[in-house]
């Protein structure tokens, strides 16, 4: 039943100086999947993600969400498709010397006006959703604590309760383990599932761990020097698949 | 060796007619005729300047056509041996040169410096200037504070301005587009050239301007201000964190958001600190800028200078000291609180 939210059709990026990262990308995105995407360093996976919010300009092909094609969006059209879009980032990207609450709240910008977010009026609700949002990340008692001051786990959490002040439709997340121990890593990636299975929000996760995507990953695609080279079940990521992917010489790492 | 490209050639062959030339004239009219005859030479007319001009590019062309010129030398294109030893030689010779040359022309003279009659006059000088006249404390201080709040006021009236200029002349911020990136080079040009010239240049333009006094002073330090922040302020967006810009951008927040919730936070703080240390130099400056008519303490130091009153002057530079330690001081104590 569930249908696709992203087209990728014939994806380009050339960079500047000439990197091929993505080379004729075609995908099908379905809408509540946890999708993983794996590949070696330098695969593309990062520019993969960033094209789909375009932060990063694709240099061909198109992107269809829901079926409306957003690869040549401009100016307020493309805040309002970004808006729908959260992204947390292995290096958690927060403002670091303001609180906690000040950066959940960043994450509504895009709905407010701007001189209101300037002078730092964030209307009540607002601050009561940001609160919600702390609140499913485990951290509703740390509101106006200074950002750097937490945990990487916890700093992750945060920025993933920003991403949720948007309600977005999809969720990206570039290696959002990839600073953190084991355990914690764990713990961010179940609420992440959690935020799959409760709120239905597609995610499109990029991973460097075997264990981690067959754990928490409903369906896999593999890069491999910009091309798709695999698409399908975690489970079916043998011995044989796993060398194509990531080279002869590779032996997959545990993480538990 | 090196690459022997043509263009390296001959950009060797111009440093060697600017060698040439330059060992011409040191050679001849300072060591020769100051140095060694102790005489002046001639003045220095058409015909003698095309002499010395022959003079050199003849010696360029015999040293570079040797290899063994000091020009091939700096471009990494002399061979081992008697040629690179020779351009060596030739090299020090034009330091030697160019340090004696010095000399001469800075008049320095043991003689002045030590001889009894001017050292006593020396010790005459500093006895006054170490028996400071406190009769005029009172004018001196109110003087004092005149060039406190004067550079006060150009620090703040110059803030906003710096502000929006360091944003303009952010590399990371303004590359984004031709008409931003357009923007950004007027603005760098601009600034540029203000900072290059000298606070006290601007206050004697300014005492023109509107006239002697406190105004043209504040107004001297504040365009200064604008273009060294400016710089600082921009070089510290370059170097932000670019990540939270991202995150920020990811949102769907606009343009001025990302600015002012993820640049602004990261810079808040430097920028404090650049500004309370920058009108901590304005008050040094201010001392130095009254003594053209920019009004303040500097003003009273060359009225009293210029009445050969001593003790008045040696008040005045204990209290400029005193401030200028006070105020570094207290910076100094300021920007670590806030770090
Ligand atoms: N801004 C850029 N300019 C030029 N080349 C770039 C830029 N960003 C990435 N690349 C290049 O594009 C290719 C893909 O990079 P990308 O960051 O998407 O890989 P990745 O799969 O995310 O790698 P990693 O696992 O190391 O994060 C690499 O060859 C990289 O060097
Ligand atoms: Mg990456």
């Amino acid at each position: 039943m569930s249908q696709n939210i992203l087209q990728l059709r014939d994806l380009e990026k050339i960079y500047p100086n000439g990197t091929h990262a993505l080379k004729k990308l075609t995908l099908d995105i379905r809408e509540g999947e946890f999708l993983v995407v794996i590949g070696l360093s330098g695969s593309g996976k990062s520019t993969l993600l960033r094209c789909l919010n375009r932060l990063i300009e694709p240099s061909g092909g198109s992107i269809l969400f829901a079926g409306r094609d957003v690869t040549f969006l401009k100016g307020s059209e493309l805040r309002e498709y970004r808006r729908q879009i959260g992204m947390i980032f292995q290096q958690f990207n927060l403002i670091r010397r303001r609180s906690v609450l000040y950066n959940v709240l960043s994450g509504a910008l895009g709905t407010m006006p701007v001189w209101q977010s300037i002078l730092g009026r964030f209307p009540e609700e607002l601050q009561q959703e940001a609160m919600r949002s702390l609140e499913i990340v485990g951290l509703k008692d740390k509101p106006l604590i200074r950002a750097d001051a937490l945990s990487g786990g916890q700093q992750q959490r945060v920025a993933i309760a920003r991403s949720l002040m948007q309600k977005p439709r999809i969720l990206l997340a570039d290696e959002p383990v990839a600073s953190l121990d084991p355990a914690t890593s764990h713990s961010v990636m179940q609420y992440l599932e959690r935020i799959n299975k409760e709120f239905g929000t597609t995610i499109i996760c990029n991973l460097h761990f075997l264990s981690l995507v067959r754990r928490y990953a409903t369906r896999v695609v593999a890069l491999k020097g910009g091309e798709l080279v695999f698409e399908g079940n975690p489970h079916d990521i043998d011995e044989a698949w796993f060398k194509r992917i990531y080279g002869e010489d590779a032996i997959e790492v545990q993480i538990d | 060796m090196a690459s022997t490209s043509p263009r390296s050639v001959f950009q060797a062959f111009v440093l060697d007619v600017f060698f040439g030339v330059y060992l011409a004239i040191t050679l001849h009219r300072i060591i020769w005729h100051r140095v060694l005859l102790n005489s002046e030479p001639n003045e220095l007319t058409m015909p003698l300047a095309i002499v010395y001009g022959s003079i050199g590019v003849v010696l360029a062309i015999l040293l570079h056509a040797m290899k063994a010129s000091p020009g091939r030398k700096i471009f990494g294109l002399t061979i081992p041996g008697w040629r690179d030893a020779l351009a060596v030689h030739m090299l020090w010779i034009a330091g030697v040169a160019t340090v004696v040359t010095s000399w001469v022309v800075t008049k320095v003279s043991l003689i002045d410096l030590f001889s009894g009659d001017r050292l006593q006059r020396a010790g005459q000088l500093f006895g006054s200037l170490f028996t400071p006249e406190f009769s005029i404390a009172g004018q001196a201080a109110s003087a004092m504070v005149e060039t406190i709040y004067l550079s006060l006021m150009a620090t703040l009236l110059a803030l906003p301005i710096t502000f929006v200029l360091g944003f303009l002349s952010a590399r990371n911020l303004m590359k984004q587009n031709n008409t931003t990136f357009v923007v950004y080079n007027l603005v760098r040009i601009a600034t540029n050239f203000t900072r290059s010239i000298e606070p006290l240049i601007w206050a004697i333009i300014f005492s023109v301007w509107v006239g002697i006094g406190p105004f043209a002073g504040m107004l001297a330090l504040m365009v200064h201000t604008i273009a060294s922040l400016a710089k600082l302020y921009s070089e510290q967006i370059e170097n932000i964190d670019p990540g939270p810009m991202e995150a920020i951008e990811a949102t769907g927040a606009s343009p001025l958001q990302v600015v002012w919730f993820a640049v602004v936070p990261q810079i808040v703080i430097p920028f404090l600190s650049f500004t309370i240390y920058r009108w901590d130099i304005n008050v040094r400056m201010a001392t130095i800028i009254g003594l053209v008519g920019g009004g303040g303490i500097g003003d009273l130091l060359m009225q009293y200078q210029g009445l050969g009153r001593w003790n008045e002057v040696g008040l005045i530079v204990l209290l400029i000291a005193a401030v200028v330690w006070l105020m570094d001081y207290i910076s100094a104590k300021v920007r670590e609180a806030i770090q």
